[in-house]
């Protein structure tokens, strides 16, 4: 199983690489939706992690456009908004779970 | 009845149900006529104050200064309150100060001059301005109040990556370690150490939930609000507030505008925010002034404030919408650091046109409009 971790702030996502590798997991770290979206196209096995403030193409959108896919992957959204903001983004998602910054191994792993 | 009793009677009606106190003094300053108003007024009885000096009506200050006015009139004809009417103090028999407008006139007649003072309560009028002044400090509190709120918001939003890259950090490193050595580490003094960075990590993190619980407690309202109300009202209260009436404000107003959903108070907040920069940004100009529009683009609701202030300089864009970027001696910079993230979380924004070479700024407020919502009908 591959996982992609999208997360513009570069200590936060060094460390989910660096964690969730210990897991076993093949696990790729990009800045922004864009360079996610020209270096792979995920599969149905896989996971993505998503931030839902991203800079350029905000978190929610490409979790909609990753919906439209024939076979989508699998999508955990984290944040560290506030939790008016993150339902205002979720509003046409409320499947997808959502995990809050600060972000544990426990929470991590329980939606892996 | 002769004439000379039917005028008298008549008068004597309207002494009694004048709304107004009345009183009349002889060239002695003694008092001839002191009608029904005047005593719930002050108090008196007719009875007790008719052949006194008017001045027991007056408190301490004003009665020694009263019999040199006079004297002074009578002798250079300087008027000093004589048809031109002032806000002065009255004393109550119990010696209470009230404030009152007197107004005065002077009549020739046969036993010699006479003063006539008409005499208006001003207590409920300083009620009033009394209640506007406790309106806007409340105004000025809750600002501040939900101001530390959205700080609080902000300084958890901006601790918590830093606080998820640690304690992520600390639990790779302990797993490590533990791949590393097996389940008997060679040095329990390192996962002994690792152990302590994480519990520490866990209570800042526990203290930024609770700063985030005590935020989010309040539910943020949404309901269907016609912006144009909302406007008027942060108007009012910002040039209310800054003693601005020297302020010319400019509306231009698009005929119908559909509502928008929004926190009425939130977005006020930001009006006012804007407002009252703009108000202070016009301090310098010779005929200071502001502009607010509103417009419809099909999506969004726009509400534009253009100011008659000097612009902003390019080097403070950068920073403008910054927490505790301010260039004023007594700003906190908070102001449109708050505004920018309450659009933002109404699904809008707060954007800005700098201005500059003689022109002002222009702030703009975007807020969505449902494309099917209901438009206001005039
Ligand atoms: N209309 C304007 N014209 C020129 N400069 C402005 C204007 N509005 C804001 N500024 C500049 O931006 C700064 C930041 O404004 P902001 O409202 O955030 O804080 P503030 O007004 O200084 O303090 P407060 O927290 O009391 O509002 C101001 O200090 C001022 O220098
Ligand atoms: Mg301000």
């Amino acid at each position: 199983m591959a996982v992609f971790v999208i997360e513009d702030d570069e200590a936060v996502r060094d460390a989910l690489v660096i964690l969730l590798s210990q897991f076993g997991h093949q696990v790729s770290g990009y800045p922004d939706a864009e360079s996610f979206l020209t270096d792979v196209l995920p599969g149905e096995d896989d996971v993505v992690l998503i931030d839902l403030g991203l800079p350029g193409l905000p978190g929610n959108q490409l979790l909609r456009w990753l919906n439209a896919l024939a076979a989508p992957p699998r999508v955990v959204v984290i944040s560290g908004q506030s939790q008016s903001a993150i339902l205002d983004a979720m509003r046409d998602f409320s499947a997808v779970p959502v995990l809050r910054k600060p972000l544990t191994v426990g929470s991590l792993s329980a939606v892996l | 009845m002769n004439d000379q009793t039917v005028s008298e009677a008549r008068l004597g009606s309207i002494l009694a149900t004048a709304v107004d106190g009345i009183i009349v003094i002889d060239d002695k300053m003694n008092v001839l006529v002191f009608n029904a108003a005047c005593e719930r007024l002050f108090g008196y009885y007719a009875t007790e104050v008719i052949g006194r000096n008017v001045k027991v009506l007056m408190p301490e200050g004003y009665a020694s200064q009263h019999d040199d006015y006079v004297r002074n009139y009578m002798r250079t004809g300087e008027k000093k309150i004589i048809g031109i009417g002032r806000e002065v103090s009255a004393r109550h028999k119990d010696g209470t100060v009230i404030p009152i407008e007197l107004s005065v006139g002077e009549a020739a007649t046969t036993p010699g001059r006479q003063f006539v003072g008409i005499l208006r309560d001003l207590r409920p009028r300083k009620a009033v301005e009394r209640r506007v002044s406790q309106l806007q400090a409340q105004l000025v509190h809750l600002a501040r109040v939900s101001a530390m709120d959205e700080m609080g918001a902000a300084i958890a939003h901006e601790l918590n990556q830093p606080l998820t890259a640690v304690m992520l950090y600390l639990q790779a490193a302990e797993r490590s370690l533990k791949k590393l050595n097996g389940d008997s580490p060679h040095d329990p003094a390192i996962a002994n150490l690792l152990q302590k960075g994480l519990r520490e990590a866990d209570r800042a993190s526990s203290i930024i939930q609770r700063m985030r619980n005590f935020v989010e407690r309040r539910e943020p309202e949404r309901r269907w609000i016609d912006i144009v109300n909302l406007i008027d009202d942060s108007v009012d209260l910002t040039l209310l507030g800054a003693n601005a009436n020297t302020v010319r404000v400019r509306r231009r107003y698009e005929e119908s505008l559909p509502d928008v959903e929004a926190d009425p108070v939130q977005i006020q907040q930001i009006l006012v925010n804007v407002l009252r920069n703009a108000v202070e940004a016009s301090r310098g100009a010779r005929e200071p002034w502001l502009a607010v529009s509103t417009a419809f683009t099909g999506s969004s609701v726009t509400v534009s404030v253009e100011d008659s202030g000097p612009g902003i300089p390019s080097e403070v864009m950068p920073t403008l919408f910054k927490a505790f970027s301010t260039g004023k001696r007594t700003g906190m910079g908070l102001g449109l650091a708050i505004s920018r993230t309450i659009a933002q979380n109404h699904g809008g924004d707060l954007t800005v046109d700098p201005g500059g070479n003689g022109r002002g700024a222009t702030f703009i407020l975007t807020l969505p409009a449902k494309a099917d919502a209901p438009r206001r009908a005039d």
